[in-house]
């Protein structure tokens, strides 16, 4: 296929994401976090019905790059805050907390399976178990969404999966990070692993800092998004120059403009919308990617990493149960509520693939691709009963709003009017 | 409150910051490109649009103290992080790179359409028309006694015949008027000036282009011929040209026509719509043969003069087009052919300083004729000087067409087309600073966003308050 119609169709995806952002369409259609994108890249791909072939796919790898760090900076922007409010310290540690157990849990599974049953190289091996546990670490925040908003959700237990759900990504972030440092640049000085992993957050803490420098200044509109377009890609570009984590360093990079902008509540809100526009042909993209053949272990592997997923899951939702009084209404469902993955799962998978072409990238974006689709098919549900029971759901439509006086704008001229 | 309360003015202290954060980034890119020193990959190309979007935005904040155009401090930018200067950016990468020149021509073509409103091109048509007539026959004319005069300092025009060397001065000087509206957008998107200098440059310019396709094809039929004696007079040249005109104006009214019931209907993401059009349909009219910067241009017109969405339009273009035209020049500064314009820069200055002189010449004549006021009178020149990518298109049509002494040719071009480069523009806002048609207004910065989410939210929240009160 001609890669100029699969940038139009990458822009009709973008174009279907940023109207999803409005709201109006998510109530009626699609999976919590567009997963069905990466069956559909799936299908588009070269080992589904080969309408996109591996050159033409190898020709979006720059855009690969770019999407999935920019959904990162965004992630990094908006970490740990629901909506404009701050997440609570203790849910914070709750939320790296089951993020690492499950991600640990995943791992260890995934790694005594790979010394059992594949001939990779240990390197390779703790690369790939790595991986597929940084895939397995989060619950995503948009299917806890997504279901807040579809059955109207409110409450404490609500309030409580939510963010959980917001403050869980820097656990695989991190993890990334230092998996990818494994693998450095060859240069002519030594360096250690924990070395390039402190390049890696170092990249992005200078130019988020250098970001929120020049955006505390007077920056005009335009020139904002110049520079945090331009902090984006150069952060981008010198990561995979150097062979090291691109989406950790645009993460850490994301966190630290929104520590020290002071302007970072208006970022939130010029950022938050890119955030589907950008995210949808990403999924298509790591969809397309996904090659389910390139193992014949792969089936008990992702079984495997599922299961472990599911067992940590659940064992840590009857924690949060004996922990959170508030939680108790909810049930043991509540756990299997935290199931849900996607764009992290997806994009750390897509990383892998990129950086690792070969088994090891293959193998964990197959298995991410698996934990997505089963989170997102069980993930809601469980949610969705656990929140029912806690008696926070709520199938009647939300109560009619004032209408809200006109909107104030600044003109051309930077007048409010 | 009014946001541009807001607007804090730049200090001492913000330049200090953005020197330092530009100085910071250089280094930054130089210890990446030493540690890694090759890199012919897309690693590469992303870094580099991010890097010259940022060096670019800061210099040209820096270069605007000392009044000099913000697309100059682009151009520097791309100069000095270019291959010929600090190589942080290395060919390879560059060529990638000149891929975002469809998206930008794409915008700047049709900001340029939508900018000309029929009104304003009825009230001068007159000054139009006695401006493209002189600057059309007189310019080329004298270059192309100054191409012939200069044989003896030209190494390609040497072993040329009397004939053949009439023949490149014409090529030559059907080159010299041709403008860059790129530029000139570029300096009316920073100034944001209003009045008749700026709206009659505006309208020149992007007018002229159409001048220049059709005489550039006369040119080569003619001169064909003369260059090369075994050839044959052919009005083929001129065929092919009308179809690519009616071909571009069909499909740029249709798309006009498409955009403006696009805005009316959905009106959403243009962001979208715009990077589609510029890269997908950009891809279509070179296959179709179609000039996509006639096509684009006058679907900017349709939709600024058969339809109410002008404004809007062009507001949604400058957005987009402020972060791509700053991509745009910092590329084109690290194309800069610096040791060529160093081997040239004698006969290329000589033949740049004719150009500006005749071109203030015939400006002035045609306004007095026209009867312009005087301030277009003393400054409308100033925006004819800047020239860019359509002259380096049409050195190429050259080089192609008489490959015998079209490197040399295209060479030559190169080192002028760089020097108006860098000239122009800060002609042009010398120009529009002087004549009073700088806009003075304070842009919206973030601050003045916050101020207006802020009242937004305050309102909100009275409303929430009555409809308790109500409810209660």
């Amino acid at each position: 296929m001609n890669a100029i119609w699969v940038l139009m169709g990458l822009l009709g995806l973008s174009y279907i994401g940023s109207l999803l952002v409005g709201g109006r369409a998510i109530r009626g259609m699609g999976l919590p976090s567009g997963a069905e994108y990466v069956v559909l890249g799936f299908l588009l791909g070269p080992t589904g019905l080969g309408l996109l072939d591996r050159a033409t796919l190898s020709t979006f790898e720059p855009f690969a790059h770019v999407a999935l760090g920019w959904l990162m900076f965004v992630m990094g922007v908006t970490f740990g805050m629901t909506g404009d409010r701050r997440v609570r310290t203790t849910r914070l540690i709750g939320g790296l907390f089951i993020s690492l157990a499950s991600g640990v849990a995943v791992f260890a599974a995934a790694w005594f399976f790979l010394a059992w049953r594949s001939p990779l190289s240990p390197i390779d091996r703790l690369l790939a178990a790595g991986g597929i546990g940084a895939a397995g670490a989060e619950t995503t925040r948009y299917a806890v969404r997504w279901v807040a908003t579809r059955h109207n959700a409110q409450g404490p237990v609500s309030d409580l999966v939510n963010e959980i759900a917001e403050s869980d990504d820097i656990v695989p972030i991190l993890a990334v990070a230092f998996l990818f440092a494994l693998h450095p640049p060859a240069v002519a000085f030594h360096l250690p692993t924990v070395g390039w992993m402190g390049i890696t957050a170092g990249l992005g803490l200078f130019l988020g800092g250098m970001a929120a420098l020049l955006l505390g200044r007077t920056f005009r509109l335009a020139e904002t998004w110049g520079v945090l377009l331009g902090m984006s890609l150069l952060a981008v570009g010198i990561a995979e120059r150097l062979g090291l984590s691109s989406i950790s360093a645009l993460f850490v990079m994301g966190v630290t403009l929104s520590a020290f902008s002071p302007h970072r509540r208006e970022l939130r809100r010029i950022l938050a919308p890119t955030e589907h526009a950008v995210m949808l042909p990403a999924l298509l993209l790591a969809g397309a990617y996904t090659d389910f053949g390139i193992a014949k272990y792969l089936p008990y592997l992702i079984a495997t990493a599922i299961g472990a997923r599911v067992l940590a899951k659940g064992l840590l939702g009857l924690g949060i149960l004996g922990i959170a009084p508030v939680a108790r209404r909810a049930g043991p469902r509540l756990g299997l509520g935290l199931l849900s993955a996607g764009a992290l799962a997806m994009s750390i998978g897509l990383a892998f693939t990129l950086r690792f072409p070969g088994p090891v990238g293959g193998l964990v974006l197959a298995s991410a691709a698996a934990i997505t689709l089963f989170g997102e098919l069980v993930g809601p549900a469980s949610l969705r009963t656990a929140l029912t029971r806690a008696g926070e759901t709520s199938e009647d439509p939300p109560a009619p709003q004032p209408a809200p006086p006109p909107p104030t704008v600044a003109d051309e001229n930077g007048i409010v009017t | 409150m009014s946001a541009a309360a807001h607007a804090e003015p730049k200090t001492a202290l913000t330049r200090a910051v953005q020197a330092l954060v530009l100085v910071a980034l250089f280094g930054l890119l130089y210890a990446a490109t030493r540690l890694v020193p090759e890199l012919e990959s897309h690693a590469g190309t992303i870094g580099a649009v991010g890097f010259l979007l940022l060096t670019g935005t800061l210099a040209s904040e820096l270069v605007d103290i000392i009044g000099l155009p913000h697309l100059t401090g682009y151009l520097l930018a791309g100069i000095v992080a270019g291959p010929h200067v600090l190589h942080l950016i290395d060919h390879h990468t560059v060529s990638q790179l000149t891929t975002v020149n469809a998206l930008a021509l794409a915008l700047i073509a049709m900001e340029g359409g939508a900018e000309l409103k029929i009104d304003g091109l009825r009230k001068g048509l007159r000054s139009l028309g006695w401006a493209t007539l002189l600057q059309s026959l007189a310019v080329p004319m004298v270059m192309t006694g100054v191409v012939i005069a200069c044989k003896p300092l030209i190494p390609f025009l040497r072993p040329l015949s009397t004939s053949a060397l009439v023949g490149v001065g014409l090529l030559w000087g059907t080159l010299a008027i041709s403008r860059s509206p790129s530029a000139t957008l570029g300096i009316l998107a920073q100034t944001r000036a209003t009045g008749p200098v700026a709206s009659s440059t505006l309208t020149f310019v992007m007018t002229s282009d159409i001048v220049v396709v059709v005489l550039m094809a006369a040119a080569l039929m003619i001169t064909r011929p003369m260059i090369d004696p075994g050839s044959s007079f052919s009005l083929r040249d001129l065929q092919t040209l009308g179809h690519e005109l009616l071909g571009s104006v069909a499909l740029g009214t249709t798309l006009g026509l498409v955009l403006a019931a696009y805005m009316r209907l959905v009106g959403k993401q243009l962001i979208l719509v715009f990077l589609a059009l510029g890269f997908g349909l950009s891809e279509m009219l070179g296959y179709l043969r179609f000039d996509a910067l006639l096509t684009f241009m006058v679907a900017g017109f349709v939709v600024q003069n058969l339809s109410k969405q002008g404004p809007r339009f062009i507001k949604s273009i400058g957005e987009t087009g402020s972060v791509v035209y700053v991509v745009f020049f910092a590329t084109a500064g690290a194309d800069l052919d610096v040791p060529l314009l160093r081997a040239l820069w004698p006969v290329a200055l000589l033949l740049c300083g004719s150009r500006a002189l005749v071109t203030w010449i015939m400006a002035r004549l045609a306004s007095r004729i026209a009867g312009d006021p005087p301030v277009v009178r003393r400054w409308a020149w100033a925006g004819l000087v800047s020239q860019a990518g359509l002259a380096l298109g049409i050195s190429g049509v050259v080089e192609r067409a008489f490959p015998s002494f079209g490197s040399g040719f295209r060479a030559l071009a190169i080192a002028t087309v760089a020097i108006n480069e860098m000239v122009g523009p800060v002609l042009f806002k010398m120009a529009l600073d002087r004549s009073g048609e700088t806009s003075t207004a304070p842009r919206p910065s973030i601050s003045s966003l916050e101020a207006a989410h802020e009242m937004v939210e305050a309102a909100h929240a009275r409303a929430d308050e009555a409809h308790k009160k109500e409810s209660a």
